[in-house]
């Protein structure tokens, strides 16, 4: 799809033309998905997170501007649904996130290496269960520094915190991170 | 020597949120103290590897579609789309209507009195109305994005289990104080007295979270959770929250109705 048939699609969609608004959820729904997988950690929870996001989406799609990328806006739409789900089902975080322990306690086959990948699934297993004990906002902002590579600006801009904020929201992670990794790191 | 950079320095410096190559990379190259932290950081965050979402196949967004299609709201059109709805438009059509029956009746009238000594006034009356509008639709606006803000902190600290750290609420809470005071002045000013009354409240409570101690103990939380309660101040907030938001949808559906109101 090229520049002018996404800004033909977006202006049906705006007019609340449902069957363009398809197209977009069609096209954004796997990155929406990551995304929220990432915040999150949860497999329900992230796809909870990409119904309501959508739905949000598109009751504010008259207040989109035409002009911006609609994959940037959703992705702000995303990161804070996922904050919202994680706050309102805090009480559930505060057991371990069994997706990621489940994914790191998959045997792989294709490694010659078995060791080295069992510290590899301790590791990423102790990495999901110190997500967990991050505040929501600590969680969402270093996912998206982290992960997704987004600078303290942008990240500011998405969850809606000052600059102190969204820096101390990072160093709080990374404190709370570096402090369950760092009796591993000798056996890594 | 140089001061010794902190952990905060140099997650920034890793997150290349500080320029490479400047003075923090000049220190490292001579302190050894610093270096080591940095290589230990380093270390650590390169453990900690981008999780793998699980596979969504190419039919993933259809379903999506499925499952949402029947629980899409009606959109918050924007003012030209909703302008254009034939109901306006029959609505809009009556007051053209109205209006020019207004002027006739007017110029019928004029001709049989003096000259109106006021005449030219109406244009510029007019004109500062239009600015008002905007300036007010920019209150509204940015008010309720600012009370959506402070629900968060409030709802925070509504849910925080004693002897939580608190200190990234208090420097949000912090940020927020400014802004409140800034928008109620502006809603003083405005004439939107009951706005500016909410602001002073949650003014209060916000600055009462920020001089709280960061670890904060039960009795403290109980005194800001009571404050909170006694002012009813999250239900007022996101009351106030929902209006705004409805009188700015009201507001850019009719831009050129004369914005008169009283709170």
């Amino acid at each position: 799809m090229d520049a002018t048939e996404v800004t033909a699609v977006l202006t049906r969609a705006r007019q609340g033309d449902s069957e363009a608004f398809r197209t977009l959820v069609e096209r954004h729904s796997r990155r929406a998905f990551q995304l929220a997988y990432r915040i999150t950690g949860n497999e329900q929870d992230a796809e909870d997170v990409v119904q309501e996001s959508f739905i949000r989406a598109y009751r504010q799609l008259g207040r989109f501007e035409a002009r911006a990328h609609f994959g940037t806006w959703l992705h702000r739409i995303v990161a804070n649904c996922s904050v919202d789900l994680i706050r309102s089902r805090r009480a559930r975080y505060d057991h371990t996130s069994t997706d990621a322990l489940d994914a790191a306690d998959q045997p792989e086959t294709d490694s010659p290496n078995p060791e080295r990948l069992a510290a590899s699934a301790q590791i990423q297993q102790t990495v999901a269960a110190a997500m967990t004990s991050l505040s929501p906002l600590e969680r969402a902002a270093f996912t998206l520094r982290h992960y997704e590579g987004r600078s303290i600006a942008e990240i500011g801009k998405t969850l809606g915190l000052g600059t102190s904020a969204t820096k101390h929201s990072v160093f709080r992670a990374v404190k709370k991170l570096r402090a369950a990794l760092e009796p591993l790191r000798g056996e890594s | 020597m140089s001061k010794h950079y902190s952990e905060d320095d140099l997650i920034l410096y890793y997150y290349e949120e500080r320029p490479r190559g400047g003075d923090i990379q000049a220190h490292l190259d001579r302190c050894d103290q610093c270096a080591t932290a940095y290589r230990n950081l380093s270390a650590t965050l390169r453990l900690v590897e981008t999780p793998a979402a699980p596979e969504r196949g190419d039919q993933y967004g259809l379903e999506v579609w499925q499952r949402i299609r029947h629980q899409l709201p009606e959109q918050e059109l924007s003012w030209w789309s909703a302008w254009f709805r034939a109901d306006r438009l029959a609505l809009a059509g009556a007051f053209v209507v109205m209006v020019l029956a207004a002027f006739v009746t007017g110029l019928w009238w004029a001709s049989g009195a003096k000259s109106a000594p006021t005449a030219g006034i109406a244009p510029k009356t007019s004109a500062k109305a239009s600015g008002d509008d905007g300036r007010q639709r920019i209150l509204l606006t940015t008010v309720a994005d600012h009370l959506d803000r402070s629900e968060r902190v409030l709802t925070d600290i509504m849910n925080t289990p004693a002897g939580h750290d608190i200190s990234l609420e208090q420097e949000w809470a912090e940020d927020l104080v400014s802004a409140s005071r800034l928008y109620r002045q502006d809603a003083a000013d405005a004439g939107e007295h009951s706005v500016a009354l909410v602001l002073d409240d949650l003014e209060r409570s916000l600055l009462e979270i920020v001089h709280s101690p960061s670890k904060a103990t039960a009795a403290n939380l109980d005194q800001l959770r009571r404050r909170i309660d006694a002012a009813s101040l999250l239900f007022k907030v996101r009351v106030l929250g929902d209006e705004l938001r409805q009188r700015e949808r009201q507001d850019v559906s009719r831009p050129r109705a004369l914005s008169t109101h009283t709170s």
